[in-house]
């Protein structure tokens, strides 16, 4: 007879029949069969049996050895059934302790270790993990994902999550809510909106225009997991600059008048009401332009008032003086908004938010006053000159508005090349990329494409094809594949390979389908800016306790690939940098993949759509658990890190001509984002020439988002903004002393300024770049031929 | 056809003149300037032989090419070739930079005796002369290494007998 048992932690406790009769009986429930007596006959049985085994041994049985035994029962009494749902019982139980254990550890690594030392930390460069509401994030998000995959993940889809068949993007937020919007500010200030903590009026100056824009990107990334971005920047802010202007006018005019003839006969209620009567009657203001007919207008209804000749003069006074001062306020303006967007907090205070802004198409001088201003702005650098980090800013190109010589916005265009050179962004995007172009309807800038942060596009729409617009949608959510292991275990057959890939994009859609529901369920209420005050479209016709399906279903559901480099590696040998055929096979596969996402849309109706992954914690994550897996295979798991979605391998030397127009193809495929990128060693602001021409490449090669990266170092203590090896080529100062140089990489889309926060495999992505443009003299390497 | 003796190319830089430029770096250079960035470029012996046919072949292959640079080492020192290959360059409508350590003035004194030095002149747009000079250095100057060193309208220069200066 056995009278003590050993629990997992090592003690030794009375056994307890009791507990093991339970436990049978819980399975005969699972089978349909619950029965109490059937159950204390069984555990009369294990504890028979375990006597009888304890005769063989002199240390009382584990927990584990009575639970064997009670399998071995179950099976030897014919109840298959039973013992399926008990060994099930014991998974399930044996998963939840790992879980607690795993939770435990992960929060003792929050709390105690430092960010330098810890990857988990730095999951996300853009966190401060050394903060405190940085640690309580990762609390929150740690705790959150574990719980998502054992109570609320179907165990297949929560399997290949944790084996990393594939990755489930912002896991933490599953259960929560969806990833970005593109934010229709334009509608927004129409009429005024709330933040869900307070009303906002529609604003009536540039200066509120750009401090209400910043107040609607922060209350957005309050409501999401991702990141917001504004696609119509310059065509919303002129309005304010519209606004501006007109004000500035009347108060030159006003003051001129009072100049010349005294503070006589009310003259300013008299301007003001002249300005009001043109307004009712006409619907004009005074514009920059000047061909509105207003000042007309303006001259006739005054010319009783004053003498005619000092009217004239007093008018082209002020209107040259407003467009000065306007000018003046809409940079001021501009410099608040990157100010506020640098140091704004969001998310219990951890982050930053996401910001990004498009614009480049708005001909109107108002709107051009904006993107200089912005530009400039972003030119002159933050309180010491720093490198903005946010918004992320996107230049639109388009022909016959600003990409060639004579079109009305090129000097912008130009100005955008001169300002990228300096300080990494804007980025460019292309309308006429064919996929981009097919949504175009001249004046309409809903359709004009836009894209928001790291690469994620949304424009086409299944759900209604009558609103294939940019803007008040965005993504649900997206889950990436694992592409180098399907290649792996394909050894080398390319039938094998369609096959396990099918199976994986399968698994990928029933995965999306159950995360939408789950995000249908959600009421306008869980987000009252998002919702609650219509930035998505269609909210405004739901109540506070509506479902929000029919709006989400505006949104995309999308899946991304990593490493189509490291998979054509390992299926034959070869990148698609490397041959002909590899790029071929390279096409056919992600081909593949849209087709399949394609007809998922067809199916659901729902906005299935294929993303070039920009991929941060998952390049070392993937390539580490297939290291451990399959050992290191070269060229396929010998780095730190897989290759970004369809990139060429950052290691591998190729021209920057060569790079374009390899990865250009893949942009058509990938409807749910792209980017490509070509590096520089140095700085290009000395050849805006060779810039231009790198984006000029990019847009005839049919690419829809594109950006050049850089170094941008900064020494904080001259000030000198450059490239800087170990010392200050201005002042000497070395690496080694106190202040640290500034040194301002991009990372999956974003700019970091400080490398501590890179994640282990992307430190080594940035340390293995391989530039495309040759530019500082150490580092040249020359060829022979 | 000549061959040129060179320390090595670079097929796209954007430090070499305005626009992305092949490089071209001559092997062999007399003037042995004071923390020359490229000392191994001094002798007259090694490096790699090549044809003007092989460069324009190279530089066929990328679309996105400006024009040429021809640097050294002294690419002076076998103008014959250089010319060669800068009329050649011409011809396929990429422009032509050389950079070199003589001066104008002391290049078109030797152009009165030697053929092939007037024809790299006449075949070079834009020339960048004079030695790099320590004590001139400079990191706000675009394309030269020292103040001493001038941007010179070549084609303007040999028309009017002086050294025209230009920006690019």
């Amino acid at each position: 007879m056995i009278t003590t048992i050993v629990k997992r932690d090592g003690r030794e406790v009375p056994f307890n029949l009791e507990k093991i009769s339970n436990a049978i009986n819980k399975a005969l429930q699972a089978a349909g069969m619950g029965d109490d007596k059937l159950a204390l006959t069984l555990a009369a049985k294990v504890s028979k049996q375990a006597s009888q085994e304890s005769l063989a041994k002199s240390t009382a049985h584990t927990v584990e050895e009575i639970q064997d035994i009670a399998e071995k029962v179950l099976i030897d009494a014919d109840l298959s059934k039973v013992a399926k749902a008990y060994i099930l019982y014991r998974a399930e139980r044996t998963r939840a302790r790992e879980m607690n254990t795993r939770l435990m550890k992960t929060y003792e690594e929050i709390t105690h270790r430092d960010s330098k030392e810890s990857n988990l930390k730095r999951d996300n460069a853009n966190i401060d993990g050394n903060t405190a509401m940085g640690s309580m994030l990762k609390y929150g998000a740690e705790g959150a994902k574990i719980y998502n995959e054992m109570y609320i993940l179907k165990p297949e889809h929560a399997k290949a999550n944790h084996d990393g068949d594939i990755h489930i993007h912002d896991f933490d937020f599953y259960t929560l809510t969806t990833t970005c919007c593109q934010i229709d500010i334009q509608k927004l200030f129409q009429s005024g909106f709330s933040t869900g903590h307070g009303y906002l009026r529609e604003p009536n100056d540039i200066a509120s225009y750009s401090a209400l824009a910043c107040i609607a990107i922060q209350s957005n990334q309050n409501d999401q997991h991702g990141g917001q971005s504004i696609p119509n920047f310059d065509y919303c802010l002129a309005d304010g600059v519209r606004k501006t202007f007109a004000r500035r006018y009347r108060e030159n005019l006003v003051r001129a008048l009072i100049f010349s003839v005294g503070r006589e006969d009310c003259i300013e209620e008299k301007v003001r009401e002249v300005s009001r009567t043109i307004l009712t009657n006409l619907q004009l203001m005074p514009e920059v332009a000047n061909n509105n007919g207003y000042i007309t207008e303006e001259y006739r209804l005054l010319s009783d008032t004053f003498d005619t000749t000092l009217l004239k003069k007093a008018q082209a006074f002020s209107l040259t003086q407003a467009l000065e001062e306007t000018d003046r306020a809409t940079f001021q303006a501009m410099e608040a908004l990157i100010h506020n967007l640098n140091t704004m907090h969001s998310r219990a205070g951890a982050q930053v938010p996401f910001s990004s802004i498009n614009y480049g198409t708005d001909t109107s001088p108002e709107g051009r006053m904006v993107m200089k201003n912005i530009m400039l702005a972003t030119e002159a650098g933050l309180g010491f000159g720093e490198t903005p980090i946010f918004p992320i800013q996107i230049f639109k190109i388009k022909e016959g508005i600003n990409y060639n010589p004579g079109d009305p916005n090129y000097d912008l265009f130009k100005l955008a090349c001169r300002v990228s050179a300096k300080r990494l962004f804007p980025n460019f995007s292309f309308i006429d990329a064919p996929f981009n172009l097919q949504y175009y309807q001249e004046g309409n800038p809903a359709t004009e494409i836009a894209y928001m942060g790291c690469r994620t596009r949304v424009i086409g729409n299944v759900n209604d094809p009558t609103r294939e617009i940019a803007y008040s949608r965005g993504n649900l959510s997206f889950t990436s594949i694992n592409l180098p292991r399907i290649g792996i275990l394909s050894s080398r057959s390319v039938a094998e390979f369609y096959t396990r890939l099918d199976d994986m994009i399968n698994l990928c859609i029933d995965q999306l389908l159950d995360r939408f529901e789950i995000q249908c369920r959600k009421k306008v209420r869980n987000f009252p800016f998002l919702m609650g005050t219509a930035v998505w479209l269609d909210a405004e016709k739901l109540g506070p306790d509506d479902e929000i399906r029919e709006v989400l279903k505006h949104g995309t559901l999308t899946v991304g690939f990593i490493g189509l480099a490291e998979c054509l590696k390992a299926l034959i040998g070869e990148h698609h940098g490397q041959s002909v055929a590899a790029q071929q096979f390279g096409l056919e596969i992600v081909s593949h993949m849209r087709k399949r996402m394609d007809e998922a849309a067809a199916k659901y109706k729902l906005n299935f759509s294929l993303i070039a992954t920009p991929a941060e914690g998952l390049s070392g994550r993937f390539i580490e658990i297939d290291r451990k897996r399959f050992g290191s295979i070269p060229g396929v798991t010998d780095h730190e890190y897989y290759t970004n979605s369809f990139h060429i391998p950052v290691y591998y030397s190729i021209s920057a001509y060569d790079k374009i127009n390899l990865e250009a193809p893949y942009h058509k495929f990938t409807n749910g984002g792209h980017i490509t990128y070509i590096e520089l060693d140095g700085d290009p602001s000395g050849n805006l020439d060779a810039f231009e021409s790198v984006i000029r490449c990019m847009k005839e090669k049919g690419v829809g988002y594109g950006s050049i990266n850089h170094p941008v170092d900064r020494d904080p203590v001259c000030g000198y903004n450059g490239i800087i090896g170990d010392a200050c080529p201005k002042c000497n100062r070395s690496d080694d002393e106190w202040p640290q140089f500034e040194r301002i990489r991009r990372i999956t889309g974003y700019l970091v300024g400080t490398l501590d926060r890179f994640n282990n495999a992307k430190r080594a992505e940035v340390r293995d770049r391989v530039k495309h443009l040759n530019v500082t003299e150490s580092s040249r390497g020359m060829e022979t031929l | 056809m000549s061959e040129l003796r060179l320390a090595g190319i670079i097929r796209e830089s954007i430090v070499d003149g305005p626009g992305i430029r092949f490089v071209v770096f001559a092997q062999g250079c007399p003037h042995h300037c004071f923390e020359c960035h490229n000392p191994d470029s001094w002798s007259f012996e090694g490096g790699f032989l090549a044809t003007p046919k092989q460069i324009i072949e190279e530089m066929s292959k990328n679309p996105l090419l400006k024009g040429l640079t021809l640097s050294g080492g002294e690419p002076f020192c076998q103008s014959a070739a250089m010319a060669e290959l800068a009329q050649a360059a011409h011809d396929k409508g990429f422009d032509v930079i050389t950079y070199t350590g003589f001066t104008f003035e002391e290049l078109l004194e030797k152009s009165l005796s030697s053929a092939e030095v007037l024809n790299l002149l006449k075949n070079t747009d834009v020339l960048i002369d004079g030695p790099f000079i320590k004590e001139f250095k400079s990191y706000d100057l675009n394309f030269r290494g020292s103040y001493n060193q001038r941007i010179i309208d070549v084609k303007m220069s040999l028309k009017k007998g002086v050294a025209v200066l230009m920006h690019i």
